[in-house]
């Protein structure tokens, strides 16, 4: 077998590893400072004391396609089988923050997720729904997240849950679509990071249970990036906030640390996901502690989400899928995730199907209610190997992140294109091991099947979303006051020019109709747009 | 067929980002000697006014969110329209198998899903991209 000719061994991140671990590998290790207890500082073995035993992890899918009454369907749908959060997952239209009736945009429309343009989408999303008893995740690109949240807001308010009991989260990271995705309708970095920032220092004062950001390190993955460039760029990122928000002086650290939350991918190396999650706990509460002094525990512990990595499953032999998600999702479970989305195993081909969705569910209901691991927490601390990884996973992502402060900070390194060039050198090399056969992909580079073993149904997007969303639009427009909505726009540049926090103009602009594209405009016109300077990274 | 003489333009039609494997195939093209352009997100209209001012034999499309037919027939009809000949028309990304056939009928050359072994893409442009 090939195993038995390679002559050195490594993590999926590339770190060589010996053929055993032994006590010799972990004794520089303070078992008290450096490891300590589930619940206790500095986090590494979770930030609960018993875990699962008090909550199990949330099972939060990523969904959304058509229009807003389709995407209501199967949230119903997935309440219905046991699914405990929801997740929104918006078209590139509303990523990018342009109205469906951008004559540009049609084709995308409904396609890769949900198209939301007014707070009539969100009602018609959400109808029927308990939001005061589930949690959401808004997975906004940073452009429009202030409106795209400020329209889950006004629904609540609306239905008289009370803001300072609403939970959830908005994705709200600026390298989503300034590094992960192009977007060909954001604003400049040194400019989104202020609205980013807004969300944040807002929430932190209105909505205490509600996430206005969850750092994503799981997108820098999926662009090939590897473990420790994960966290480098993760704690590169938050550090970004801190400091816009601390330069402001209107903010301590444990105003808003404790609402900053992360959102980390489970690659395939299982073990050395494992090491990372807890690092990750380990890293934060040291940058918290250390460079910000925060004191509040809240502001100390990382609470993340997990995605399973969409791009290691495969297009041959799809049902192979299930397999790596289920292990990833117990990587996660094992490193002690908050709550969890299990990607669904058709993903490789279309969106997920109805029939992906429940096998998803049902994977983490399996990991959660029959194999044991919520019995215990961080049931692998102490193993020599995961130990050891662990710190050496941590070591990387320091060295990393220090790169990254070197090229001035982050928001420097997103405007340069160097995170850019850092993607484009990883996922080069990632591809080349794949060609190269020194990373197995089954199905795709080895047991490779002549012929498809097995057929899978197929998902379609409805075809009448765009007229849908157009004519909905259109009836806002004529129904609204357009008079009071165009004297809110022009608030909202007053605001933004003048550097108060723009969130409560938003939310009143958002209130009275105003779509997500005129929003989104007023911020266009004052910087301009900005996109992936491909020129200088390949 | 030298692969020099070979000018590829990659694109990706429409506001879907997505940008990982539209660049890798990108970098391989060029590391086999082809000249690539990477043209990033454009609306159909300017991916075709596009390559007609940089004169390519092929385009690339790179398309994973689902609209793959609607944004590819366009493209298709722009190009009869201005009457671009001797194109080579590629497409990758999430496509099911079974739009594979109706892609080919409106006039795909050749369609590369996820997975496709880049050492097979290279091959199919350097034997097609002047024979189309």
């Amino acid at each position: 077998m090939d195993a038995q000719n390679k002559k050195a061994f490594f993590t999926g991140s590339g770190i060589p590893v010996k053929e055993v671990y032994t006590a010799e590998d972990a004794k520089s290790l303070n078992l008290e400072k450096d490891i300590g207890l589930p619940g206790q500082e500095p986090y590494l073995r979770g930030i609960y004391s018993s875990m699962y035993r008090q909550k199990l992890w949330t099972i939060r899918q990523f969904t959304g396609f058509g229009t807003p009454a389709e995407t209501n369907a199967r949230f119903k749908y997935e309440y219905e089988q046991g699914a405990t959060g929801f997740s929104i997952a918006f078209d590139s239209v509303t990523e990018n923050g342009f109205n469906p009736d951008n004559p540009e945009v049609a084709y995308d429309v409904g396609t890769g997720g949900v198209n939301v343009c007014t707070l009539k989408d969100m009602e018609e999303m959400f109808f029927d729904l308990p939001i005061d008893k589930l949690t959401t995740a808004v997975i906004a690109s940073p452009f429009p997240a202030c409106p795209l949240s400020a329209m889950y807001f006004a629904l609540a308010e609306k239905r008289g849950i009370n803001l300072q009991m609403l939970d959830g989260t908005t994705q709200n990271d600026l390298l989503l679509f300034t590094v992960c995705c192009n977007s060909p309708g954001t604003i400049p970095p040194r400019h989104l990071i202020r609205l980013c920032v807004d969300l944040v220092e807002w929430c932190a004062q209105n909505t205490p249970k509600w996430h206005p950001v969850s750092f994503a390190s799981y997108n820098y993955r999926e662009n090939g990036l590897n473990a420790y460039q994960e966290l480098g760029l993760l704690f590169a990122n938050a550090i970004a906030y801190i400091e816009e928000e601390l330069k402001r002086n209107r903010l301590k650290i444990d105003d808003f640390a404790p609402v900053l939350s992360f959102h980390l991918a489970a690659h395939n190396d299982f073990l050395e996901e494992i090491a990372k999650f807890r690092a990750a706990r380990r890293m934060w509460h040291k940058l918290a502690r250390e460079r910000y002094g925060a004191q509040n525990p809240k502001s100390l512990m990382l609470r993340f989400h997990v995605q399973t990595s969409g791009s290691t499953l495969t297009y041959q032999q799809p049902l192979n899928n299930l397999i790596r998600v289920a292990y990833q999702v117990l990587a996660a479970a094992l490193g002690g995730a908050q709550s969890v989305h299990a990607n669904s195993y058709d993903e490789g081909i279309c969106l997920p199907t109805e029939q992906g969705i429940l096998l998803s569910l049902r994977t983490q209901q399996v990991a959660q209610h029959e194999t044991g691991v919520t019995n215990v927490a961080d049931p692998l601390g102490g193993a020599y190997y995961l130990e050891w990884l662990t710190n050496e996973v941590e070591k990387h992502s320091w060295d990393y992140l220090k790169k990254i402060e070197d090229e001035g900070g982050l928001v420097k390194a997103v405007e340069s294109g160097w995170v850019h060039r850092e993607a484009v050198v990883a996922m080069n090399e990632y591809q080349k091991q794949i060609q190269n056969g020194m990373r197995k992909v089954v199905g795709a580079n080895c047991f490779e099947s002549e012929e498809e073993p097995h057929q899978v149904p197929l998902f379609r997007p409805n075809k009448e979303a765009l007229q849908i969303q157009k004519a909905k639009l259109a009836q806002i427009k004529n129904e609204r006051d357009n008079e009071v909505v165009s004297q809110i726009l022009q608030e909202l540049r007053q605001v933004t020019e003048k550097g108060g926090n723009v969130m409560p103009v938003v939310l009143r602009a958002v209130k009275a109709y105003a779509s997500l594209g005129e929003i989104c405009d007023v911020w266009r016109e004052m910087y301009g747009t900005w996109e992936i300077p491909f020129g200088k990274i390949a | 067929m030298d692969n020099k003489n070979i000018k590829v333009m990659m694109a990706k039609p429409g506001v879907d980002g997505h940008w990982r494997g539209a660049m890798i195939v990108s970098m391989a093209l060029r590391d086999a000697g082809m000249e690539v352009i990477y043209l990033g997100n454009q609306t159909p209209q300017v991916i075709v006014e596009s390559a007609l001012q940089e004169d390519v034999n092929v385009i690339g499309l790179s398309i994973l969110a689902a609209g793959h037919m609607e944004l590819v027939t366009e493209v298709v009809n722009l190009l009869q329209e201005k009457k671009v000949k001797n194109v080579l028309l590629v497409v990758g990304g999430t496509i099911p198998r079974e739009d594979i056939p109706r892609l080919k009928q409106i006039g795909v050359h050749e369609v590369f899903p996820p997975g496709s072994k880049v050492e097979k893409i290279i091959k199919f442009i350097a034997e097609n991209a002047h024979n189309s």
